[in-house]
């Protein structure tokens, strides 16, 4: 069940159970009412600590917040960091040299400008310039971060990139399965990085996820087979 | 313009890579011009263009003012380009000094006002006093590469759609009538010309490009904004119907060889055919519409010809 | 006989070349090691033009800072002066479109040809003063470039020329100057070396469409031999150089 929240609205909830509140949502420190504040979907869910609530909307400009997954552009090199641009005409965040596996003041990362790199954006405080790293300080583990080789970009909505890193329903990524075998990364920040063995096979999930956006689930196979039956068909001309 | 739009390496390296492979990113084959939809507007001179994504709208209007005194048989005509933050984030509103913007209105200018593509003889009313003075103004909307091709069709279509009132001259004294009292009339138009853009892509490094033999120069028609940013070279055709070229503009870029030049010009012709016919078929559609007494007035018995 | 002839019965035109034959090209090379770090001054008829190269040099905006390659910058200056009437108009010519274009297409000829590579973070300022103008102004400037660029030492792949010709009913005209200009539609060329590559290429007026081919086999032959002008009068130049540089 879905309903539509638009910013103002009024929400009912449970008073007698503990509320979390996630984004997209407002607490009036005055009137202590919970009001939406972007338009969007809303979900609730319960758990034992409580309610949860927050309101899923999809947007194009990308926000950093503490824990995203993004895929970033190296845009500049300074004595202990990179300038990474995580969106076109939007503030970039930094890089510290010191935030890869096994890095040491004598052990420098490689990067250079114009590389692709997959990163954790670990503080996102309003007043300061935001930071990404590649090894999760929470853990120290790589989990897959750092310099992402070779491939394509693909630019999608920030909802897009969303269901398709966190829902595992989302059928995209196991029908595109079936037509080649691939390397994808999901930046939340609306950048997908998809790395395939053949230029063609990488066209073909190129214009797919491109085409895929705002389509309904059972349209997704379709269109994935359209296109891989468009890139072979160019071949033999 | 486009210059803050980030690319990263990893990218411009796989679409040249795929352009060796024969593959354009929105399946369009090297020598493909993306579709044309033009669409009226309610007014006359009111055209809005797409390609692709790509979106450019022109106005034409017309005052009667005095003629240069230079040229008092010319009427004036104007073409104003405007590019604002609405086309995209890398256009800054108000400044219209950037190299793109001035080499698109410079273009677009030798096309169309330096071509005579406009009769501005037939704009003067009378000699040194009173002329007609027509202005087209062209904004671009949204950008997805082809603005230059994209905005000449839009100023030819609008100075194809427009009519000017009608008037009467009676010595000094000029009546304008309105135009619900009396058909305007269409401005003299004396031929189409229409502007197609070539990018060059170097698959090989600089040195083959200058010394080599093997013109391996990759050509593709009517880019799209990825491919813009990425090219390394751009060749501007115009030319029309008449077979003859009205403009042609390489303004540095990669040397490229002049048979492979000759060549191109000698695609865009084809393509020019095509979208001359299609401009040509749609206003006709257009006046149809418009035309609703037409049968009334018709001055032809209805006979049926079977 | 009250209106000049541009190209007569007997093949002669208005300044008595034939069809084929360039103007005077004279040249000297390095006229203001004073002032800058390559310089050159072209007379090619009566276009009168002085190129000064200033860098590589360090760049006083950071705008103008690329990280890996130098910034071009090519300024040029027409003087009021330098047409046969003076120019009317008031305040300077700098923003005038017609002037940022010509400046856009020679950086973005040069570019290509400059191995800007080799000198990153740094800029390069070309600045061009026409003293006279006489038709084929943009072509004179690339020579005038390539002189001073070559005076200067900064890497290059090859000489550029320029040159335009004008059609005359079906016959090419080369190197045309500023009568014949006004009177037919003139192609500039800019030509890679002794190649058949072609740098720039500007038609601003209308040409049939099957004459274009001859004319620019035309423009090609014409850009080669001012190559080899520019070439002897540069030897000729570095021959006296060396030679006063080996009697101390």
């Amino acid at each position: 069940m879905s309903t539509l929240v638009i910013p103002g609205d009024e929400i009912t909830i449970n008073p007698d159970v503990p509320v979390i509140l996630g984004p997209g949502m407002y607490n009036d420190p005055v009137t202590r009412d919970i009001l939406p504040v972007n338009a969007g979907i809303l979900n609730t869910s319960n758990s034992k600590k409580g309610q949860t609530i927050y309101v899923e909307y999809d947007s194009k400009r990308y926000t950093p917040a503490v824990g995203d997954l993004v895929v970033g552009i190296i845009t500049g090199s300074f004595a202990d960091s990179y300038r990474v641009s995580l969106a076109n005409f939007s503030t970039p965040v930094s890089l510290s040299y010191m935030a890869f596996p096994n890095a040491s003041k004598k052990n420098r990362p490689t990067l250079v400008i114009g590389d692709l790199v997959y990163a954790r954006v670990c503080t996102a405080e309003k007043e300061l310039e935001a930071e990404v790293e590649c090894v999760d300080s929470t853990n120290g583990s790589d989990a897959g971060f750092g310099l992402l080789d070779g491939g394509m970009i693909i630019e999608v909505t920030l909802g897009f990139a969303r269901s398709l890193l966190f829902n595992n329903e989302f059928p995209l990524l196991r029908d595109l399965a079936q037509h080649c075998k691939f390397e994808i990364a999901i930046g939340v920040n609306g950048k997908i990085w998809i790395k395939t063995d053949e230029v063609k096979d990488t066209i073909a999930c190129y214009r797919s996820i491109s085409d895929c956006q705002g389509k309904s689930y059972d349209q997704f196979r379709d269109i994935i087979k359209k296109h891989f039956q468009e890139v072979t068909t160019t071949v033999e001309e | 313009m486009a210059k803050d739009i980030e690319i990263s390496t990893s990218e411009s390296k796989f679409i040249l890579e795929a352009l060796k492979q024969n593959y354009r990113l929105d399946n369009r084959t090297f020598d493909q011009f993306r579709d044309v939809k033009i669409q009226f507007g309610e007014e006359l001179g009111d055209v809005l263009i797409e390609m692709g994504k790509t979106k450019v709208h022109c106005k034409i209007s017309s005052s009667i003012t005095e003629p240069y005194e230079d040229r008092p048989f010319e009427g004036l005509f104007f073409i104003s380009t405007e590019s604002s933050a609405m086309a995209g984030p890398q256009f800054e509103n108000g400044n219209n000094t950037g190299e793109d913007e001035v080499l698109i209105s410079r273009i677009i200018e030798k096309a169309v006002r330096r071509s005579g593509a406009l009769d501005i003889e037939g704009l003067c009313i009378v000699a040194g006093r009173k002329c007609w003075a027509i202005r087209a103004n062209v904004h671009f909307l949204d950008c997805d590469g082809g603005f230059v091709d994209a905005s000449c069709i839009a100023v030819m279509c609008a100075l194809l759609h427009y009519k000017k009132p009608d008037i009467t001259v009676r010595g000094e004294k000029i009546i304008v009538h309105p135009v619900e009292e009396r058909e305007p009339v269409p401005l003299g138009i004396l031929h189409i010309p229409i502007c197609v853009t070539f990018s060059f892509f170097n698959p090989m490094d600089m040195e083959e490009n200058v010394k080599g033999e093997s013109n391996s120069e990759i050509v593709i028609i009517d880019a799209s904004l990825k491919e813009e940013l990425l090219r390394e070279g751009v060749l501007t055709v115009t030319l029309n119907k008449n077979r003859e070229v009205v403009q042609v503009s390489k303004a540095g870029g990669l040397p490229m060889d002049a048979l492979t030049l000759m060549e191109c010009c000698h695609k865009a012709y084809s393509i020019t055919e095509t979208i001359t016919n299609q401009i040509l078929k749609e206003i006709k559609i257009d006046n149809e519409k418009r035309d609703k007494y037409s049968a009334i007035l018709s001055s032809e018995n209805a006979r049926e010809t079977s | 006989m009250s209106r000049l002839e541009v190209y007569s019965p007997e093949g002669l035109r208005m300044d008595g070349r034939r069809w084929n034959e360039l103007r005077r090209f004279e040249t000297s090379i390095n006229t203001h090691s004073h002032a800058s770090d390559g310089s050159s001054y072209l007379e090619q008829g009566n276009n009168k033009i002085i190129t000064l190269v200033k860098g590589p040099t360090e760049p006083t905006l950071r705008s103008q800072l690329d990280q890996t390659k130098a910034t071009l910058q090519i300024t040029v200056n027409l003087t009021k002066f330098s047409k046969f009437e003076r120019s009317k108009t008031t305040g300077s010519t700098k923003n005038e479109r017609r002037i940022l274009e010509i400046q856009t297409a020679l950086v973005r000829t040069f570019e290509k040809n400059l191995m800007l590579n080799l000198y990153p973070r740094t800029i390069i300022d070309i600045e061009i003063h026409v003293l006279q103008q006489d038709g084929g102004v943009l072509g004179t400037l690339i020579n005038g470039i390539t002189l001073a660029c070559i005076d200067a030492g900064i890497a290059m792949y090859d000489y550029i020329s320029g040159v335009s010709i004008g059609l005359y009913d079906t016959t090419p005209l080369l190197d045309v100057n500023s009568l014949e200009e006004a009177a037919m539609s003139c192609v500039t060329l800019g030509v890679m070396g002794k190649s058949e590559k072609l740098s720039l290429l500007q038609v601003e007026d209308k040409l049939p469409l099957d004459r274009l081919e001859n004319v620019l086999a035309i423009g090609i032959a014409g850009a080669h031999r001012i190559r080899d002008l520019m070439d002897e009068a540069l030897r000729n130049h570095a021959q006296k150089r060396i030679s006063n540089a080996s009697n101390k």
